[in-house]
């Protein structure tokens, strides 16, 4: 028995209000389990304390793989460097 | 930011009426107890200052938008959820009568009649509440209302028309 109209009649439209207003008052069929304030608190205190060692943390976190990439480097550089110089001194080790 | 007081006054007075809005639309307490944790943590990670009111339709906003979100990423199983309707199965333990009959909406359709007629909202509030855009909210809302009102004849509760 669906109507195609979208649009209510005045006594279609109190009959739609009625049923809301008794949806409101109806009795749950489950309790809520949400934690009280004081542990929504705390929980949110310390999610933001996450977040503020976390923006202290960034830069840092950030530089990290720089540093590394940067210690490769150096010792590539020195390596490239001392290894002729390391060579020169094999024969005479040697000899 | 609020302080713990006003926190937890906030909370007394409204965590409830939050939980009764997403129980409803949801039609589940798990995700409804979820969204509404959610919802008030958002809130205070979030500088706020308003009054009471305000930070109402604030808490109000952010579950309609965990209640987007959840319903979106279900729209994937919805296949395997009109299957279980049809065997006439219900996501919950058997509710009254009146429950049941607004459990048969969509989840949209259910928050947009609950936010319009319980929560009393305006078009503007309900469109913030649930990311539509404003225009649509009263095209959307007609139809959640036709649809109940089918659902109504069909089930014969034109009683109520009465309040009986």
């Amino acid at each position: 028995m669906a109507d195609s109209r979208t649009d209510l009649t005045g006594v279609e439209e109190r009959v739609v209000a009625a049923f809301m207003d008794r949806l409101r008052t109806a009795p749950l069929s489950v309790s809520p389990r949400i934690p009280s304030a004081d542990v929504l608190w705390l929980k949110s205190r310390l999610i933001r304390q996450w977040e503020a060692q976390r923006q202290v943390r960034r830069p840092l976190d950030l530089m990290e793989p720089l540093e590394l990439a940067a210690g490769v480097m150096a010792a590539g550089l020195l390596l490239a460097w001392s290894v002729p110089s390391a060579f020169a001194w094999i024969p005479r080790l040697i000899f | 930011m609020l302080t713990e007081h006003a926190f937890g006054e906030f909370y007394q007075r409204h965590a409830r009426s939050l939980w009764t809005y997403v129980y409803r639309v949801t039609t589940d307490g798990a995700d409804a107890d979820d969204i509404v944790q959610e919802a008030f943590l958002r809130l205070f990670q979030t500088d706020v200052p308003a009054d009471d009111e305000t930070l109402r339709r604030y808490v109000f906003r952010i579950a309609g938008n965990l209640i987007a979100d959840r319903w979106r990423r279900k729209a994937r199983d919805e296949r395997h959820a009109q299957e279980a309707t049809a065997d006439g199965s219900q996501p919950q333990a058997p509710d009254i009568d009146v429950a049941r009959i607004f459990s048969e909406l969509k989840p949209r359709e259910r928050a947009l009649l609950w936010l319009a007629y319980v929560e009393g909202g305006t078009h503007a509030d309900i469109a913030e509440s649930l990311r539509l855009a404003r225009g649509s909210v009263k095209v959307l809302l007609s139809r959640a209302r036709a649809r109940l009102r089918d659902l109504l004849m069909t089930r014969g509760i034109e009683r109520l028309k009465n309040g009986g």
